[in-house]
């Protein structure tokens, strides 16, 4: 076990330094950093200031050594907009992502008992229901919904406020109801999608044939049979989903002016501001390697067949 | 009686593939949900390909004195290119826009990028996929580890992030949005590719071929590539509605299609400030986006289904044939 481990979080190190290089070599051969930096008709003379400034007139070899060992110590340098550590802005941005993907993640845990109904006839009324119905809510755009929230909920019925923050406290509440209820129905629909096929494929296996043979009720069988078995699925895609949560949560952030790592990463891009876009690109690898992780250990811990020797 | 034994031969593999389309046509016009989804996808990719002909107004022709007209409503528009100027009524179906366009003409012509982004995006990513795991799957060795870790670093990184970047370094357009989904989305098909090919190579089809002097080429091609085309489609038919909703996400946040193009999600971001007042510019090019993305779905799910032996039953009803031919679906 504690071998696998370390292969594990070896591998996921690999994976960091793998996509960071990948960004490097994207921004420094595919296109050219200065001209990132600056705007369309700036001056020759401008440019190779800010080139000698920045040192990138120093060869590719350096400046990559330079960007993994900034790396390794976690500096990214000053935000050229803002003036302030790139690291500061992300520290301060974190945990309102998190805390949003998080009420969002659990408000779509109501899929899984919407998925456990629809595996208990297979092709039936409510199976089918719960399919449509799954399939309905995955394809509907974050950002359509959330305006379409915005819309009915702020300015019909003037329930909630359009957009803003107040503090993650109980103050600021009222403010993330909105936003988790726009990030959530994707999680919500894969979830009771994931639990009806695992489900309904566990229901297939000889042990739950001999349960019912011997006389269990239904429910038993269902529901201390089949779903022990049929969670590790379930637990493993929602832990997936949670890390795939910054696809839906940047616009939805946007939107609502949530002040998250997503927001940031946009507003860093729009101000072509490279150390901000690189700390954030970092922190959100780093966030969804460290939920893969743990992901992968419950998975163990959950289903003691699985040895990793 | 040589010549007698390989027309049986070949008959009888051709009869079994009748019955089996039969059924599945079958399966197909019973299913309510299926043929509807198919047939509103068959109606969108008729209205996005013959766009100028369907249309029924140039969609971006201005109509200032129009503007934010209601669905359903008529208004004379002034022609001021032609000397005398013009009028004519308009019957506007689903409004107009903040500059007096005809919104339907708009929808469709949006989704003709909308959809040929996702479509495309998938064509080049799946080329790109399949290839790498068919190389990957079929040689195995060094090679495989360099695709398959390349793979973990890209399927490590949520999709939209791996598009910013992409389309921060290259700038957006209509081909770097191509260029973001074959980045994105090429290491889903080469996983399943490669998984395909792993089990394939195995069995002994492959060895016979192997063994009458087949070379690489014509065993991938001939022998393994027609196994993989069933999974590939129903990849490729879940994948389009997610690429349409990627491309409207990227479009929405200005990274993606620029005007004067216009794409669901590019109408979608210019009517979002209009939202209190005119209500159907977000509304309108929002459904297009979520009954595309639907329809796409359940169709992908239905060939999921019907291709999958453990679920395929619930789907396939016996036929006459079927049962005369002793097949079991």
């Amino acid at each position: 076990m504690r071998n696998y481990m370390i292969r594990r979080v070896g591998h996921s190190v690999f994976i960091i330094l793998g996509l960071m290089a990948l960004l490097f070599f994207a921004i420094n051969i595919l296109g050219d950093p200065v001209q990132l930096l600056v705007d369309e008709d700036a001056s020759q003379e401008a440019i190779d200031a800010l080139r000698k400034k920045f040192g990138l007139d120093r060869p590719l070899y350096v400046r990559f050594g330079d960007f993994y060992w900034d790396l390794a110590r976690g500096d990214f340098g000053k935000s050229i907009r803002h003036r302030i550590d790139a690291r500061e802005m992300i520290w301060d941005r974190l945990p309102n992502t998190a805390i949003l993907a998080v009420v969002a993640w659990i408000l779509g845990s109501i899929g899984i008992p919407l998925g456990m109904l629809a595996a208990r006839r297979p092709r039936g009324m409510m199976d089918r229901i719960v399919n449509v119905l799954s399939f309905a809510i995955i394809s509907v755009p974050e950002f359509w919904l959330a305006l379409m929230l915005i819309l009915v909920v702020s300015v019909q019925l003037g329930l909630l406020p359009t957009s803003g923050f107040n503090g993650l406290g109980p103050a600021g509440w009222k403010f993330m109801i909105l936003p988790a209820i726009a990030l959530c129905p994707r999680v919500l629909g894969r979830n009771a999608q994931i639990t009806r096929a695992t489900m309904i494929e566990e229901i297939n296996k000889q042990y739950v044939a001999t349960a019912r043979a011997k006389g269990l009720a239904e429910t038993t069988v269902l529901y201390s049979h089949v779903l022990k078995n049929a969670a590790i699925s379930i637990v493993t895609l929602m832990g997936d989903e949670l890390a795939g949560f910054m696809n839906g949560s940047t616009v939805v952030e946007i939107i609502f002016g949530w002040p998250g790592i997503g927001k940031l990463l946009i507003d860093a891009i729009n101000a072509r501001d490279l150390p901000v876009v690189t700390a954030a690109v970092f922190v959100i690898a780093l966030m969804v390697m460290a939920i893969n992780l743990t992901v992968d250990l419950v998975y163990t811990w959950l289903d003691p067949r699985i040895s990793y020797s | 009686m040589i010549q007698e034994e390989t027309t049986t031969l070949e008959q009888r593999p051709n009869k079994v593939v009748a019955i089996w389309r039969h059924a599945l046509v079958q399966a197909f016009f019973s299913d309510t949900i299926t043929l509807l989804s198919a047939g509103f996808l068959l109606i969108i990719i008729l209205a996005a390909a013959f766009a100028e002909v369907v249309a029924p107004y140039n969609p971006q022709d201005q109509q200032l004195r129009l503007r934010h007209y209601a669905p359903l409503s008529t208004g004379t528009a002034v022609d001021r290119t032609a000397t005398p100027p013009t009028e004519d009524s308009r019957f506007f179906l689903l409004g107009t826009d903040h500059l007096g366009r005809d919104y339907l003409s708009r929808l469709i012509f949006g989704g003709r990028i909308s959809i040929s982004v996702g479509v495309m995006g998938v064509l080049i990513s799946s080329v790109i996929g399949v290839f790498l795991g068919l190389i990957a799957g079929y040689y195995r060795g060094l090679l495989d580890d360099v695709i398959m870790r390349t793979v973990d670093v890209f399927m490590s990184v949520p999709t939209l992030l791996l598009a910013l970047m992409v389309l921060f370094i290259l700038g957006p357009s209509f081909t770097n949005i191509i260029i973001v989904f074959a980045v994105a989305r090429w290491m889903l098909y080469c996983r399943v590719t490669r998984g395909v090919v792993l089990s394939l190579r195995e069995q002994a089809f492959v060895d016979a071929a192997r063994a009458i002097g087949c070379s690489d080429g014509r065993i991938v091609g001939r022998h393994i590539l027609p196994n993989l085309i069933t999974p590939l489609l129903t990849l490729a038919a879940l994948d389009v509605p997610r690429n349409i909703l990627t491309e409207s996400t990227l479009s929405f946040l200005g990274f993606g299609i620029q005007p004067p193009e216009s794409s669901w999600g590019l109408m979608l971001s210019q009517g979002r400030q209009y939202i209190v007042t005119a209500w159907w510019v977000v509304v309108v090019p929002g459904m297009a986006i979520f009954m595309t993305a639907l329809s796409f779905n359940l169709f992908g799910v239905w060939m999921r289904a019907v291709s999958d032996p453990l679920q395929r039953w619930r789907w396939l009803k016996a036929t006459k044939e079927s049962k005369e031919a002793g097949i079991k679906m």
